[in-house]
């Protein structure tokens, strides 16, 4: 029989040392901006009941979880999405809280992936969702929120985006075809595949909204979209969203990433519960979008519970990936380490420990020789080496240190 | 600043699809010497701005899918067969041809009740194809010259790529239906998009200025 006992499952990978040095201090820095606002955090469990994400409006594809079996026979799957359980969460235990409800999350979420991709299966996020408010300081908070953590990267070049999917929604809605046909529509917009949109709107008919439709996913790049997009359709609905989000746009210029923030009107992801705007930030280095979110008006109604919301998360894993191309993150290295002789091992723990005052890291041998001892620390790099008998004895290693 | 620094990079795919991809950067008046002088090497600068990297097509959609390349060249074949994340801008026009399901001449193929073997280089592009039928099939890989499959009996039909239809004919098979035209296609990385806007959308002006 195969054994698999030494490899990790496709998609997963352990994390040694630098690689949990990144993840925590981006952690670190996360969490005390969430914590500055305000926002409180939340852990859901890494199994649910395959019912949370297969609500009405079928955000997930089954195939994209993975899968469980309780011990009653009901179905689970291990947590492909945060949003989702803590609209849960919010909808049950949270019902009589004080609204707004200013939630974080750090935890990773699962997805099967076509193999071979190179890309993971588990995903580190952090995120926050700001839950029962539907006004514009709402959007603002959450927004900005969003950019002051893609500028704490400081990466050589990130990108703020901002889109409405209602756009999308109401231009679609007014056209004259069936489901399947309009979600060809939207996956046509979503790769920005200009020709084969073109022969499909063509086939439909040639008014303004095909035309609409037609410049859609053309829709992006600075505040000069805004001019473009007004020109697409005279109707109410699209132009109160328009201007809704040229104000939102307005108001961000304030911060003064000026060139940073830009416009995508052709965001229309599949399997979303985003209902309004939407936003993606992206690092230079990294292939996808590292940070994604938007406004949720619907999704908790789901849970039974009416109220708006939206939020965002970032792929902690794909930032920690950019920031160790640019950063050397080291690993601290014990500055002494110290052996105690026959018969003083308890004292040499002692003196260690005395030793470990304001953050020095201090190893205790746990070799029978000093000798050995002390060839272990040059090939450690260890600073010093401290050996405790009846006096104590100090050498230096590396002294270059 | 890096986004600077590095030219835009353009992996093409190997063979046929190159050359015509050459042929269109030559006509807008770029410099491509070193392409056509290559050698062995694998990365390749055309003017100062492009830089050219060789690959076969499925690697295309993977590098610009990860974004080491911003743009791509490369068959709406392997595009329908990965389905990778990228935008797909411009339909280039050259490497036409289509896929399409083939078999013995004069065979009802869509005849009785037994399940069908298909035999096929492309497994995804035939399972979506009779997916949407509602059709269930037997699929199997096949490397290289599929038509042998039916001849020898393996299989029913092929899902494959036709151009002329003289491999066909030349083999006693023939085309029962046409699946989806196919042709080559410029991708371009989400992100490289949206960092590079300008750069990319003027070479794709051009580009489709000289089409």
């Amino acid at each position: 029989m195969k054994n698999f006992d030494l490899i990790t499952p496709e998609g997963t990978k352990d994390l040694l040392f630098e690689d949990c040095a990144v993840r925590r201090s981006l952690e670190e820095k996360l969490s005390g901006i969430f914590k500055s606002k305000g926002y409180c955090e939340v852990v859901t469990p890494g199994l649910e009941f395959f019912d949370v994400f297969n609500l009405n409006s079928r955000y997930f594809p089954q195939e994209s979880m993975y899968k469980l079996v309780d011990n009653k026979g009901r179905l689970l799957v291990v947590r492909p999405d945060s949003t989702m359980p803590i609209a849960r969460v919010a909808a049950t235990r949270l019902r009589d809280a004080e609204l707004p409800l200013r939630l974080f999350y750090r935890q990773n979420v699962y997805r099967n992936k076509p193999v071979m991709r190179g890309r993971s299966d588990e995903i580190h996020q952090m995120g926050i969702e700001l839950i029962g408010s539907d006004s514009n300081r709402a959007d603002l908070e959450v927004i900005s929120s969003a950019i002051e953590v893609l500028a704490s990267f400081e990466n050589d070049d990130f990108r703020f985006e901002l889109g409405d999917i209602g756009i999308f929604r109401e231009l679609v809605n007014k056209l004259d075809a069936d489901i399947s046909v309009k979600e060809e529509i939207r996956s046509l917009i979503e790769v920005k595949n200009y020709p084969a949109l073109n022969d499909l709107l063509d086939s439909i008919g040639s008014n303004e909204v095909t035309y609409a439709l037609k410049q859609l996913p053309r829709l992006f790049g600075g505040e000069e979209v805004f001019d473009k997009a007004s020109k697409l359709l005279n109707d109410e609905k699209i132009e109160k969203i328009l201007s809704d989000l040229h104000c939102i746009y307005n108001s961000l210029t304030t911060l003064g990433y000026n060139g940073k923030i830009t416009l995508d009107l052709g965001i229309v992801n599949k399997m979303d519960y985003y209902t309004g705007v939407v936003m993606k930030g992206y690092l230079q280095g990294y292939g996808d979008a590292v940070l994604s979110g938007g406004r949720y008006n619907k999704l908790l109604a789901e849970f039974g519970y009416d109220v708006p919301a939206t939020g965002f998360a970032v792929n902690v894993d794909a930032v920690a990936k950019v920031m160790k191309q640019e950063n050397a993150y080291s690993v601290p290295v014990p500055e002494v380490i110290v052996y105690g002789a026959e018969g003083f091992v308890m004292e040499a723990i002692k003196y260690a420990q005395s030793l470990r005052t304001d953050g020095v890291i201090v190893e205790n041998s746990v070799f029978e020789t000093y000798e050995e001892t002390k060839s272990y620390a040059e090939k450690k790099k260890i600073a010093k080496a401290v050996c405790v008998s009846e006096t104590v004895t100090e050498d230096i290693i590396n002294g270059g240190n | 600043m890096k986004s600077e620094k590095r030219p835009l990079r353009i992996a093409l795919t190997k063979g046929r699809l190159e050359k015509d991809t050459v042929a269109l950067l030559e006509k807008i008046g770029y410099d491509c010497t070193a392409v056509r002088e290559k050698g062995r090497r694998l990365i390749l600068p055309v003017g100062d701005s492009i830089e050219v990297v060789l690959a076969k097509a499925a690697d295309v959609i993977t590098y610009v899918e990860h974004g080491v390349c911003d743009m791509g060249v490369v068959g709406k074949d392997t595009i329908m067969e990965m389905n990778g994340k990228f935008f797909e801008l411009v339909d280039l026009g050259f490497g036409r041809c289509k896929f399409a399901l083939a078999g013995k001449k004069g065979d009802n193929f869509y005849q009785g009740y037994n399940i069908k073997t298909i035999a096929t280089k492309y497994p995804n592009v035939s399972r979506a194809f009779f997916e949407k039928k509602g059709m269930d099939v037997d699929i199997v890989k096949i490397e290289g010259s599929v038509e042998l499959a039916p001849l020898l009996s393996l299989s029913d039909a092929i899902v494959d790529i036709v151009e002329t239809g003289t491999t066909l004919k030349e083999n006693g098979l023939e085309v029962f239906e046409d699946i989806a035209p196919i042709s080559a296609r410029l991708i371009v990385n989400r992100v490289s998009m949206k960092l590079r806007q300008q750069e990319i959308e003027s070479l794709i002006k051009l580009i489709e200025e000289n089409l």
